[in-house]
């Protein structure tokens, strides 16, 4: 008996201990959703034979358990590749001097726009934000088209946003202090409050209170409306202000993590993510917008050429976000 | 008292808990194969001569012998309970409830097989008759079998000493007396020196060969009970009155 | 000397790390500034924490008092059953309660004004809360009301009726549990973060996580967490002084036997309280998740198991090598601190005990991520030390509480008698404290298997553990695959649980600890 408990214990003090040394193999840290991102590293495993170590976040700490954990790792970093779902956070990492300047030659299809001036990132896949609204609650006439119809009487109460400190909403708010100045976007908050706009946990919180109906319509990710879109027949998306200021438009990003040596390995994985096989697997799962020129679409994938984007700045914006941070935080504790 | 024959010896025992000096400078000595009863009412410091002697408390001042052998002295146990040869049944009796009756006395036999350990357990147990109890668990037992569970186990390693802290407070007066005739034939038998501590001078006067009567951490007066009897120390009288 | 073989790894693999940390916060050069920010506003905010912790505190002692009764006291059929099921809120996680909670509140009440919607969101969280952790009081106080001794509540009846004795005999002698119950669950709310975080409510908890991931802002966030240390250290330790200077009932050594009321009034009042109990806090749940993951057919039901199967025994191995291990040290720290009165552990695993979650995974990777402690730090060992460092205070703290019910004579008997420490230890202590060793097992193995705080900041790339699993895949996906990931996490803890009270049944049996 004794015998037995103790080979028990040994047994699964070796399990805890035993890592898999495996010297063809890299760490990849993503904040993309791991139903989308998990298929992309796993065709990749399989054509290069290379094995994929990810760490992959959840909604409750969205893009912040990674981040965190990659400053928190600086000094001896285990990740080689960091994809991220949105530019802005990779713009922290840039700033913490964690990043390492690469340059693909997958990305030369690529517009300038959407890769960092220094290199440290570079664009590919793109999401949109979008409005999404329950057809069941909103006549086709009363669908807002503008971010700015929000502050409507009419919509008092019933439209959702996510948590601006957290996530891509950060991102969509930082683009607008950046597009129409410091002034007019502040205003525009003041009166989206005074409208009793809901405060969502997440984008995935947003898509379930407009899919259920506890509200009109919510601002969210082309990703979340596809979603919605699958779950239930009463759902519509909006690009707003494509007469006006455009969508914003967020790019995948990818980037190498400064070590004492880059693997060749990580870099095969960097030009696997921007190539336009992987613009093709992310366009058909979740209907994210290839930047490659003339990569072929599925169906129901809207290209970049129909939508009018957000005039912005990536590397701009992102400086614009540590400013407004403060006043953000401050926004959302005086609900 | 004559000291060649004691076999335990507290010298200028002084003991406090937190800020309470229960033991005021003790000397008592305790004659060998003899019952010698401490008399006291509760609070009066003679469960912790006990544990003392026991070498449960270290002393905060003072020096004890047993066989003129220094235990303990001045915040330090210099001799540890278990080689002091002395066996300790304790108020509450301290059986193992998790234990059978068999179980509690075979436990602390060392160094013998099975088989020997069962015909030690077996005659220990049918001294006490207590032969049909052996798988039984304590709290299945009346009072006075668990008393008798306790002194069994106690007398398993064959001690020199017995101490015994009012064990028999509970019981009736019937159970009672057949316990203390045992206690004086198991004395005989395995030639015990047994200390006793109790607040029942009567059961002190029918078998004690020594009386202490202790009050606050002092002792009032000690000797025979024809002495204890006699005193004309006010505290005694009062206490042995009714 | 045990003491110090165990003392000396918790000091230099669990507190090592967090003291790192917060010397590196102390030397900081922006010290000044982040203490600086730290306004008056924060300490109105961490009052608020406290009201409401406080209320979730009270309402689930009294809910532990009462079920407590019904469950360990009362003349019941069935009472493994009923134990197991009402243990089941535990270990689901808070976040898919808080979600159930709301679905139906919100078909039941049409809400609009915000005015109503915010104090809807206090009872919401409050609510979640006391259902989450009235288990643990249940647990707490139950185990301390079968310790009681038949006699002490007979001779009150026979002066009284069964209120007095109630009111005057029996929850006086339960008190150190009732506070014990009190002071744990409000440090457990008060450091929970995902229920205010979905409801939308500021606390103290929610104010630290944006430091941390909207500002990255380590050190301030490091400084607020300490000040949160400091409220549960000064909770603890004056919930230690309360217990110490109470009457502690004793196992006794004549054997126990436990009072069970079997008047018809109080047999239906539990029945009725139970059943009312476990409809609420497990069918409806339940029920929810089924329907929303059968609703679409048994596809996506599929599609979570495919998901979840292949890291069911890694998170089943590691919770249970994190919860043998957190219960020996747990015991051994009990032990000392309530035996011989070495408290110094003790305090050490209450503090990490107090650390949120993230910032005891912060001061891990900046302490084991080098290239000397690599191997720890890439290997599922990270893992194990956080969860041993979270949650080993949980069986100190139950452990303590039964050995203090020890008799001391039972032990110094078996000093007398010889009785090595060692054997003392195996055979008498032990098996003495066996039911809570069992508690406090279940509830570690409870809590490792559902972390989410610590396992993501270190989990090490490439593996993949059950809780991190569910919440990375819920992100984006439908309804219907995460209930039927819920469902099976549900499913899956009732199993193992199920499979842990078999085996203690049979080691408890063996033991004779029934006597």
């Amino acid at each position: 008996m004794n015998r037995t408990v103790l080979l028990f214990l040994l047994f699964i003090i070796m399990f805890a201990f035993s890592c898999e040394q495996n010297t063809n193999s890299i760490v990849v840290y993503t904040t993309v959703d791991q139903v989308f991102s998990e298929p992309v590293l796993k065709e990749f495993e399989k054509e290069t034979g290379i094995k994929v170590k990810a760490v992959y976040d959840t909604e409750e700490t969205k893009s912040t358990g990674i981040l965190n954990r990659l400053i928190a790792e600086k000094d001896n970093p285990q990740c080689d590749v960091f994809w991220s779902g949105d530019p802005l956070r990779t713009a922290v990492l840039k700033n913490k001097n964690i990043l390492y300047s690469y340059t693909s030659k997958a990305a030369e299809g690529i517009d300038m726009v959407f890769k960092d001036k220094d290199n440290y990132w570079t664009g590919f896949s793109a999401r949109a934000r979008v409005l999404i609204y329950n057809k069941d609650l909103l006549k086709d006439d009363d669908v807002p088209q503008s971010i700015f119809d929000l502050t409507d009487k009419k919509y008092k109460a019933k439209v959702a946003i996510a948590n601006p400190l957290f996530g891509t909403t950060t991102f969509h708010f930082a683009a607008l202090f950046s597009v129409i100045g410091d002034e007019r976007a502040k205003l525009f908050l003041d009166s989206l409050k005074a409208n009793d706009i809901v405060i969502a946990s997440s984008n995935g919180d947003v898509k379930r209170r407009v899919v259920k109906g506890e509200v009109y319509c919510g601002l969210t990710d082309t990703d979340d409306a596809n979603e919605a879109i699958k779950e239930s027949a009463n759902i519509g998306v909006v690009f707003l202000d494509q007469k006006g200021i455009g969508s914003l438009i967020m790019p995948n990003t990818v980037s190498l993590i400064k070590k004492a040596k880059v693997s060749d390995n990580a870099k095969k994985l960097f030009d696997y993510l921007l190539s336009e096989d992987t613009e093709i697997a992310l366009a058909k799962s979740c209907a994210q917008m290839p930047l490659h020129k003339g990569v072929k679409l599925p169906k129901g994938v809207l290209s970049l050429d129909n939508i009018k984007p957000m005039n912005i700045d990536y590397n701009k914006t992102a400086g614009k976000l540590e400013n407004i941070q403060g006043y953000l935080k401050a926004w959302v504790e005086d609900k | 008292m004559q000291s060649i024959m004691s076999i335990i010896k507290l010298k200028n025992i002084s003991h406090w808990y937190s800020d309470n000096r229960v033991l005021d400078n003790l000397n008592l000595e305790i004659e060998k194969n003899k019952i010698t009863y401490i008399l006291g009412s509760s609070g009066s410091g003679k469960t912790t001569i006990l544990r003392l002697i026991a070498g449960l408390e270290v002393p905060d001042k003072g020096e004890i012998y047993i066989q003129n052998i220094k235990v303990s002295e001045t915040n330090k146990i210099i001799v540890t309970p278990d080689k002091r040869q002395l066996g300790y049944i304790f108020q509450d009796l301290a059986l193992w409830p998790h234990l059978t009756v068999y179980e509690n006395i075979s436990f602390s036999l060392k160094n013998m097989n099975k088989s020997e350990i069962e015909g030690e357990v077996k005659g220990i147990l049918s001294l006490f008759g207590l032969d049909d109890y052996l798988q039984k668990f304590p709290h299945q037992l009346s009072g006075g079998q668990q008393q008798m569970v306790a002194i069994a186990r106690a007398l398993a390693l064959k001690p020199k000493i017995l101490l015994m802290d009012e064990p028999l407070a509970s019981l009736d007066v019937k159970s009672k007396r057949k316990i203390l005739d045992y206690i004086v034939s198991i004395k005989e038998k395995y030639d015990l020196t047994i200390v006793y501590v109790t607040h029942d001078h009567r059961e002190a006067f029918a078998i004690a060969d020594n009386i202490v009567v202790i009050n606050e951490g002092k002792i009032q007066e000690s000797g025979t009970a024809e002495k204890i009897k006699n005193s004309t120390n006010d505290f005694v009288k009062y206490f042995i009155e009714w | 000397m045990l003491y110090t073989i165990v003392l000396l790894p918790v000091l230099f693999l669990l507190v090592l790390p967090v003291l790192n940390i917060v010397v590196l916060t102390f030397f900081d050069s922006n010290l000044s500034e982040s203490i600086a920010s730290m306004s008056t506003d924060l300490f109105m905010l961490l009052l608020k924490s406290l009201a409401i912790s406080g209320i979730v505190a009270f309402i689930s002692t009294f809910i532990g008092i009462v079920l407590g009764f019904s469950l360990y006291k009362s003349d019941i059929k069935y009472r493994n059953v009923f134990r197991l099921l009402i243990l089941i809120p535990l270990f689901i996680s808070p976040y898919i309660l808080a979600v159930a909670w709301k679905d139906i509140s919100v078909l039941i009440f049409d809400i609009d004004t915000s005015l109503f919607k915010k104090t809807y969101s206090f009872i919401g969280m409050i609510l979640v809360h006391s259902t989450i952790y009235s288990p643990l009081s249940i647990l707490i106080i139950g185990s301390a009301l079968s310790n009681i001794s038949k006699q002490m509540e007979e001779s009150a009846l026979l002066i009284g009726g069964f209120k007095d004795m109630f009111f005057k005999i029996l929850l006086p002698l339960i008190r150190p549990s009732i506070i014990t119950s009190f002071v744990l669950i409000l440090i457990f709310s008060i450091s929970e973060f995902s229920v205010p975080a979905f409801l939308g409510i500021r606390v103290f908890t929610t104010e630290i996580f944006t430091q941390f991931s909207a500002f990255y802002n380590h050190n301030l966030a490091m400084l607020q967490s300490l000040l949160l240390i400091f409220i549960c250290v000064f909770l603890l330790v004056s919930e230690r002084k309360r217990i110490s200077n109470s009457v502690f009932l004793s196992i006794g050594t004549r054997g126990k036997e436990v009072k069970l009321y079997s008047s018809r009034k109080i047999v239906i009042f539990s029945y009725i309280i139970l059943s009312f109990t476990i409809v609420f806090t497990v069918f409806v749940p339940l029920s929810i998740l089924v329907y929303q993951s059968f609703r679409t057919g048994t596809s996506k039901f599929m599609e979570a198991l495919s998901l979840l199967l292949p890291t069911i025994s890694d998170s089943t191995l590691l919770a249970i090598l994190g919860s043998i291990i957190s219960v020996f040290i747990g015991f051994v720290a009990a032990y000392y601190s309530e035996v011989l009165n070495k408290k110094l552990m003790n305090l050490m695993l209450l503090i990490l005990f107090a650390i949120p979650s993230t910032i005891f995974g912060i001061a891990l990777i900046k302490f084991y991520n080098n290239s000397i402690l690599n191997f720890i730090y890439s290997s599922f060992g990270i893992l194990i030390i956080g969860y041993v460092g979270k949650y080993s205070f949980i069986s100190t703290k139950l452990i303590g509480n039964s050995i203090k019910q020890i008799p001391k004579s039972l032990e110094e008997a078996a000093v007398i008698q010889g009785i090595g420490f060692f054997k003392r230890i195996r055979k008498i202590i032990v098996p003495l404290v066996l039911p809570s060793i069992f508690a406090s097992f279940i509830i570690n193995f409870l809590f490792c298997f559902g972390d989410l705080g610590i396992s993501i900041m270190v989990y090490p790339p490439g593996t993949e553990i059950m809780p991190i699993k569910v919440f990375t895949i819920m992100a984006n996906a439908p309804e219907s695959l995460t209930s039927s990931m819920a469902l099976i996490v549900f499913l899956v803890t009732i199993l193992l649980i199920s499979l842990l009270f078999f085996i203690f049944k049979k080691i408890i049996a063996k033991y004779n600890v029934n006597y």
